[in-house]
């Protein structure tokens, strides 16, 4: 944010995710090499150390790609998000360390260039069963080092944001390509059937979780409605409601009842052709524009923390006032105005420019209108 | 034939990572903090962290490093107020 780069952010959420993250890998290393040598005694330990970290990394990918959809459907996923590049230049790591051992253990031996190799030995694109598995590996782990390379911000803002994204969609093609690498090199090894059941697994479970995720997007951008027609009904039932305030201030909207936010908490509501984060906190109400200025991530996903909001993605803050980074950093959001008239939530839809400081609602000031 | 085709393609591909680390040096030293304010105070962590994206990347750098040559000139000044920033 605005400041000098440094390699890593560090913090102590940053240190714990880190350690669990490495913490994970070597137990699943050693577990997997002890269940191999169990059921193979018979097995090299090279051939037992490229294929639990193949699997490491293949697995990893999976958290990676399912990270996303699983904190839209259930924020407790958030954390996991935090520090979701680390995961990235992890899976890397393991799939440079499985490659690297499986060319030299597969293709350091002869005359030609290990890396020659790779591509022209068993060059049966012809054949199903004896399709040349390895050089797909080859690009995914090539895609996989884009990314790990660019993970730093100094890329984001450099390559342009569009860019970056691009080249950040290619982990669905390093996916597509390391389930042929994976199914073919299985079908050509006859190792058990097991492996092929978890790489259809682990596909269908990624595209339930992203349609699942798709579905629940819709609904949020839907909720204006949804919640407008809440409020209808709410005006029925008292008859100073709603339909007072319209005559009054027919700009505002409304979100939701006081109590459906949580403290520290946000709730999304889509007007202006956008999400609109309304938090709670210290029993004041603000709402700012729901994308982060860093990378869009959805700052009504996050809470706030030392009394600023905190975005769930990378941890930039704003201030719910005014929609501002605290000093020194210079990212700003826009604001929009909240009001509180029967226990309910409204919020004006026009949004203020970046940074436009706004007065918070407080419940205090709803309960005596309505 | 395949083997050529092969072997010429990593021949080319190593070519152009040379280029790719021949840049890096003095990109990293210099053009960064010129393209970037940000990473003018960057660490050395910084330049260590995003150097593989630079020697594979390159080219996309290059447009970006020459505008930004021609618009600030260096002066003790600037350099003092960079050194600032720093801090
Ligand atoms: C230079 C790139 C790569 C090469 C040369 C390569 C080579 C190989 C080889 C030879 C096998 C068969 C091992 C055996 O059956 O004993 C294999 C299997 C596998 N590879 Fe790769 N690979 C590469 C990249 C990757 C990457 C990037 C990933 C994942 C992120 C990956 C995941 C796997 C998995 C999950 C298996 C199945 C493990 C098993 O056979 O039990 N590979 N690879
Ligand atoms: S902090 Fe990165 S998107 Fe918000």
């Amino acid at each position: 944010m605005g400041h000098s780069y440094r390699a890593v952010g560090w913090n102590r959420q940053k240190r714990v995710y880190d350690l669990a993250l490495i913490a994970g890998i070597v137990l699943y290393l050693a577990t997997f090499v002890g269940v191999g040598f169990t059921l193979h005694p018979g097995a090299t330990a090279e051939t037992m150390l490229i294929r639990a970290l193949g699997t490491g990394a293949f697995l990893l990918l999976h958290l990676v790609l399912a990270i996303g959809p699983l904190c839209r459907v259930d924020s407790r996923f958030l954390p996991l998000l935090y520090n979701r590049r680390h995961l990235g230049v992890a899976t890397f790591v393991l799939g440079l360390l499985h490659g690297g051992f499986a060319l030299v253990q597969f293709h350091a031996l002869g005359d030609l260039n290990p890396l020659v190799s790779v591509f022209v030995s068993n060059p049966r694109v012809d054949s199903v069963a004896q399709f040349p598995f390895q050089p797909l590996g080859v690009i995914a782990l090539v895609i996989l080092f884009l990314m790990a390379a660019t993970s730093h911000d100094f890329w984001l803002a450099n390559l342009t944001a569009p860019v970056w994204k691009s080249l950040h969609m290619l982990v669905y093609l390093a996916y597509l390509l390391l389930v042929g690498h994976v199914s073919l090199g299985v079908l050509q090894a006859e190792t058990s059937p097991v492996l092929a059941g978890a790489v259809g697994i682990g596909m269908a479970g990624l595209l339930a979780l992203h349609l699942l995720a798709g579905a629940s997007e819709v609904a949020v951008d839907r909720g204006r409605d949804a919640a407008t027609g809440a409020a209808g009904s709410a005006a029925g039932h008292s008859s100073l409601g709603l339909s007072s305030l319209r005559e009054e201030d027919s700009a505002f909207v409304d979100v939701c009842a006081v109590s459906e936010i949580d403290e520290k908490r946000a709730r999304l509501v889509s007007v202006a052709g956008d999400r609109v984060a309304v938090f709670r906190y210290d029993g004041k109400f603000s709402a700012v524009s729901n994308a982060c200025q860093h990378q869009n991530g959805p700052l009504g996903e996050g809470c706030v923390i030392d009394g600023l909001i905190t975005c769930p993605w990378h941890g930039y803050q704003y201030r719910p006032l005014d929609g501002a980074s605290p000093e020194p950093f210079t990212e700003k959001v826009p604001t929009f105005r909240v009001q509180i008239r029967s226990g309910r939530v409204l919020i004006d839809p026009t949004p203020l420019p970046a940074g436009t400081p706004v007065e918070p609602a407080l419940i205090g000031e709803g309960a005596s209108d309505g | 034939m395949l083997v050529t085709i092969v072997e010429g393609g990593l021949v080319a591909l190593g070519v152009y990572l040379a280029a790719g680390v021949l840049f890096a040096v003095p990109f990293l030293l210099n053009g960064a903090g010129r393209i970037d304010q940000d990473a003018a105070g960057g660490s050395r962590g910084f330049k260590l962290l995003v150097f593989p994206g630079v020697v594979a990347l390159w080219p996309l750098l290059v447009g970006p490093w020459r505008r930004s040559r021609q618009r600030t000139e260096r002066s003790p000044h600037r350099d003092a107020a960079i050194a600032g920033d720093r801090r």
